[in-house]
């Protein structure tokens, strides 16, 4: 892999690392405040969206692909990935004192606020991508406007 | 292969002419040269030869080893490398997009995102092509004017 191309997946990580911490953030919030309001937590809490989005973080790593995937690869690896982030969340969700995984609501809840970030942290990308797309638009119709004119920016 | 140029009076037209015994693959690198400067392309079809003028070309992909031009409706294959071809059509509106193929920027309506965090380039002729993740800070320098 070259380093331009490092650069690139660092950014994108990074990236969708920000975004995570912040609705992993929201996602507690509001299934704390629904589900489990009295509980009262250490610092140590706030640790755990830095720790989740980094799971999830390094699974897209994991099921990415340089390829131009068919759309019926491209679901089935989202799959493995919501899988695995599924897969990897519940497993330390079960081994901490923290989260009471005892009550029969918890676990279900997890899964279900998982999925819902792993659907929002899509639209979200999608939506910026969306941007750069308007972007690179209006800078293409510009680039065809110059040339059509007979600007010498490509000759 | 001798090589020689002649300085000549402005009053008579400039002209290369190429003394062959055989049409090898070196002469017809040669001419496809020329006619590229000339906004021509070589290139063939059902095997029959044809000259594609650049500007009516939409991308131009390699698939196996073999090199083909696209233009509205019609592929034409040319001897030639990926690489060869981009060099030589880069002054005239050309950009890598993926590692397979290069567009005429004046052929493409609009970029849109696809649902794998990438770009497609919809052509003027409807069809659409996928953007490499890779190319895509060389496309926005490009359309921004900026080549530095």
């Amino acid at each position: 892999m070259t380093r331009q191309k490092w650069k690139e997946l660092l950014i994108r990580a990074l990236r969708l690392y920000t975004l995570l911490v912040t609705l992993i953030t929201v996602l507690m919030i509001v299934l704390g405040n629904l589900l489990d309001r009295g509980r009262v937590f250490s610092y140590d809490a706030f640790v755990s969206p830095l720790v989740y989005a980094l799971i999830g973080t390094v699974a897209t790593m994991i099921t990415r692909s340089d390829k131009e995937l068919s759309v019926r690869s491209l679901v089935s690896r989202k799959i493995i990935h919501l899988l695995l982030i599924e897969g990897a969340v519940i497993l330390i969700a079960l081994n901490a004192d923290t989260i009471p995984t005892e009550k029969s609501w918890v676990l279900p809840g997890l899964a279900l606020g998982i999925f819902a970030v792993f659907v929002l942290t899509h639209i979200i990308l999608y939506l910026i991508n969306k941007k750069d797309a308007e972007k690179l638009n209006a800078d293409l119709s510009r680039y065809q406007e110059r040339q059509m004119n007979g600007s010498p920016i490509h000759e | 292969m001798k090589l020689e140029t002649k300085k000549i009076p402005e009053s008579e037209p400039e002209m290369v002419e190429i003394r062959y015994h055989w049409i090898t693959d070196e002469i017809q690198e040669i001419i496809s040269f020329v006619k590229i400067r000339q906004g021509q392309l070589s290139a063939t079809r059902d095997g029959k030869r044809f000259e594609v003028p650049v500007v009516d070309l939409f991308y131009a992909e390699s698939v196996d080893e073999r090199l083909f031009l696209y233009t509205a409706s019609d592929s034409y294959e040319i001897r030639m490398k990926l690489y060869e071809l981009e060099d030589l059509l880069k002054n005239k509106s050309f950009l890598r997009i993926s590692k397979s193929m290069i567009v005429n920027l004046m052929k493409i309506t609009s970029v849109r995102p696809t649902l794998n965090g990438r770009f497609s380039a919809v052509l003027k002729n409807g069809e659409e092509i996928i953007i490499s993740r890779k190319y895509v800070p060389a496309l926005k320098q490009v359309l921004k004017g900026d080549e530095s």
